[in-house]
Formats: structure tokens, sequence, C-alpha cells
């Protein structure tokens, strides 16, 4: 008789766990967002219609401590049957250790500066329609697969760092492709409202034989970057400025220094208008052989019209002249969603 | 074209009215202290302080910006219109450095949300004592 209270109870006391269970899973708040954007642009003596990236993301309060970001984005891509692919851009899972310093594991957008650490693939945010050159020219690892500590807001500076350990360069997304790992340390500070300034450090060490965006090194090399940038984005007065000095040194050929530089201004003229402006700079050093050694300079000038906030058209001017492809010229317009 | 000037100032008036409108900050009875600065309640409708000193989540609730109390909150917490305050919500959870604040249609909703959830805070035009809510004064007032 004993026996059978005893697994009675035991059977009404799973049945409320799973009870309790299921009334938790269906409290946890999952939302999904996305942006996408279409194009139209003048080049080389002809006019173009293109599609951008899509853009998914999804975002959860697992419970008080846990929460998950995830960002997937769906593009063009020539090699795929269907000339789309897909691809994770982040996987974040955060835990809220106390106040607000987090743990975070998971592929996370390299916080080396403000561009990368704040816009990710949401384009309608974007100043200017596309990236400055020194994430279209590879400068800095954009992604990080690892684990780390995130902190922000701390003090009357609003004092932020983040501090990632990851697989680094040439690693897959399931295991890494060597021993070595890398290491980013970024620190922030907010001194007035609206703007920021960041320094950051990275240091991986890149594998012999390691494949790098489609490209295989034939070297083994040591990079470390070290990024400076600062940001305001004021009522009427946007600047963004990022600078990331590298040094990338192998047996062969020595060390090897690049810098990669931008400046972004913008002049908010009526509510919804900002006319700006792109500089951007890179420099590399002669015998440079993990970057593709093209110094190019870029000037950018454009008009945003702000719809609303999920909803932002560009129109800007870019003229390029770089080492390997010398001088082109191209106006492209972008309408830009959020949803 | 008189009728068309008289509707715009109409406007005018109630968008500024909306903007100077009282407002009182409403917690939880769990979380929050009974008193905080202007300062400290900036920075916690800004997601840079996401926790109370007892340990519990802050989780904010606010009236819609296209509601009056919305459009006061906006200009009187964040200096923004709603739009800016959308977009710099929509920016910190896409960046995934915070929660988005939860928005409400009427100020009844608000209360009954503040009043279930440990930890939260939000802003109203009129303040009803009830047992699981408290009023906090900031910078020693009620209204602000």
């Amino acid at each position: 008789m004993k026996r059978k209270t005893i697994h009675t109870l035991l059977i009404v006391a799973c049945l409320l766990i799973s009870f309790q269970s299921i009334c938790q899973v269906s409290t946890i708040k999952t939302t999904i967002n996305g942006f996408i954007d279409v194009r139209s642009m003048y080049d080389k003596d002809k006019v173009s219609f293109g599609l951008g990236e899509q853009d998914l993301f999804i975002t959860s309060e697992l419970n008080d401590r846990f929460s998950f970001l995830g960002e997937t984005v769906f593009k063009f891509d020539s090699s795929s049957f269907t000339d789309f692919s897909v691809s994770i851009e982040r996987i974040v899972i955060k835990y809220n250790v106390q106040g607000n310093n987090n743990i975070i594991i998971g592929k996370i957008h390299t916080p080396l500066n403000y561009w990368n650490d704040t816009y990710h693939h949401g384009r309608v945010f974007f100043p200017t329609i596309d990236r400055p050159l020194l994430f279209q020219a590879e400068i800095i690892p954009l992604h990080t697969i690892g684990a780390g500590l995130q902190g922000h807001d701390f003090g009357k500076l609003r004092f932020g760092y983040d501090f990632f350990v990851g697989n680094g360069i040439g690693a897959g997304p399931v295991s890494d492709n060597d021993k070595h790992k890398s290491v980013t340390a970024a620190i922030h500070i907010k001194p007035v409202d609206n703007m920021r300034i960041g320094l950051s450090y990275y240091n991986d060490v890149i594998s012999k034989g390691a494949d790098v965006e489609g490209k295989i090194i034939n070297w083994k090399v040591n990079q470390q970057l070290t990024s400076g940038s600062f940001a305001y984005f004021g009522k009427k007065v946007e600047l963004l400025a990022e600078s990331t000095f590298g040094i990338n040194r192998t047996d062969t050929t020595g060390t090897k220094h690049t810098l990669a530089s931008y400046v972004y201004g913008g002049y908010k003229i009526k509510d919804k208008f900002i006319p700006y402006f792109r500089v951007d700079n890179l420099a590399h050093q002669n015998g440079e052989i993990y970057f593709t050694k093209n110094n190019t300079t870029a000037i950018v000038v454009g008009m945003r019209y702000e719809i609303n906030f999920l909803a932002v058209v560009k129109l800007e001017y870019q003229y390029t002249h770089s080492e390997l492809n010398g001088i082109n010229n191209k106006v492209t317009a972008q309408f830009a969603i959020g949803f | 074209m008189k009728h068309l000037i008289i509707i715009g100032l109409i406007f005018l008036h109630l968008v500024a009215r909306a903007q100077n409108e009282p407002l009182v900050v409403i917690t939880n009875k769990k979380g929050a202290p009974e008193e905080m600065k202007m300062t400290e309640l900036r920075s916690i409708m800004k997601g840079e302080r996401q926790r109370w000193k007892d340990g519990n989540k802050i989780k904010i609730a606010l009236m819609k910006p296209s509601t009056q109390t919305g459009i006061s909150t906006c200009k009187k917490i964040y200096d923004k219109d709603g739009d800016e305050v959308k977009k710099f919500w929509l920016g910190l959870v896409f960046q995934g450095k915070a929660d988005a604040p939860v928005f409400f249609n009427s100020e009844a909703e608000l209360k009954t949300f503040v009043s279930e959830n440990e930890g939260a805070i939000g802003i109203v035009e009129i303040f009803v004592n009830t047992p699981d809510i408290k009023m906090v004064s900031i910078d020693g007032k009620r209204e602000f």
C-alpha cells in the first residue's frame, strides 16, 4: 500500500513538473524581425537592379537570466543551384551573471569596431548603402565562434568591455582547424549621450593551409589587429571614424603593416533628410601576402531619406581608385526596410 | 486653406500639450526603490541599467509613442520623437544588448503588466494606488 502511494505521488509530482515546464515554455518571449534591401545601380555604362540580403533575426528570453539571439541571412550565391544560399551569421546564447555582466557563447560579430558591433546585417541602420572598404577587403574577421564576457554601461563614463576567445580565422562552423585560439579584447566608453569611443585588440595565428573565405593560406601568419573608433550620432551631426592597424607576420616575409580607415559624416538638414559623405583608405605595405594588397581610396557622397524607422531610401555616388582595378565610378540607389 | 491652418494649429497645440503632460513613474512592489534621480530613470529607460539592487530584472513598460503619454515620455526621457525611440530600441535588441520594452495602448493594460511582473517599471499620466503598484518619486517630486 505504502509502495503504491509513493508510486502515485511520484506520478503526480512528474505531472506537476511537466505542467510547470509547459507553463514556462508558453511564457517564453520570442520575437522575429528582419531586414531586406533592393537596389539599382549605374556602373560601367549600364543600369542594373539587384536584391540585397534578406536578414532574419530571432530574439528569445528563455528566463530571467538566459537569452538567445539568432541571425540568419539569405543571399545571392552564384555557386548555389538556386542562386541563393543561407548563412548563419550569429547564434548568441547570453547568460546574465550580475548587473550588466554577461557570459556569451556562440557565433558573434567580432566586436572589434563600432560598425561590426552595431549594424551587423541591418541595412536599414547603415548610414551609407554598403559597408566601408575595410570590411569588403576583409581586414577584420567579421565573425568569431567561441565564448567570452561582455559588460556595458558602468560608471559615469558608461564603460563597456568585450573579451572573447574563439576558434579564429580559418576555422569551420563546427570545429577548429588548428590549436590556436583567437583573442578579442575591446573596451569602450560613452562619455555623453549618442557618443561612443572604443579601442580593441585582436590576435590570432592562421595556420598554413587554412581556407580563409575560399583563399588557401600558404604560410603560417601571426596576426595582430588594433582598432580605434569614434562615433557620434547627434540630433543634427553624425560622425563615425574608425581605423584598424594590422600586423601580419610570417617567417618568410617578416612583419608587414596595413592601415585601413574610414571617416563618415552626415548632417540632418531636415527631420528625415541626411546628406552624407564617407572617405575610405586602405594602405598595405609592400610585400603584404595575407591581405590582398590593393591600396585603395574611395569617396562616397549621398543622401539618406528616412521615411520612418523601418524604411530608408539612399542615393549615393562612389568614386574608387584602387591599385588593381584603377578608377571606378558608380551611382547606387537603395531601398532598405525592416519588418 | 483657413480650415487647414486651424487644424494644423490645433494639432501643434495637442502635440505641445502632450509633451508637457506631467508624468508619473510606477513600479512593481518588488525591485525598485522608493525614489530615484532623473539621471537614474533615464539610464534605466535606455537599457543601460538592467537589474535592480535586489537582483530583480528590470522590465520596462511604456505607452505606445502614438499615445499622448507616449509622446510625452519620448520627449522627456529620450529627447527623441516616437520613431527615433522605436529605432533606438530596435537597434539595442538587434545588437543583443537589451530586451525590448513592452508597449501598451492603454494605461490600464500597462498598470496590470507592472502589477503582475516583479521588477517592472512604467510611466503613466495618472497614478491610482493599488496593492501591487507603488509610485516612485523622481528628484523628490511625484511628477516630472
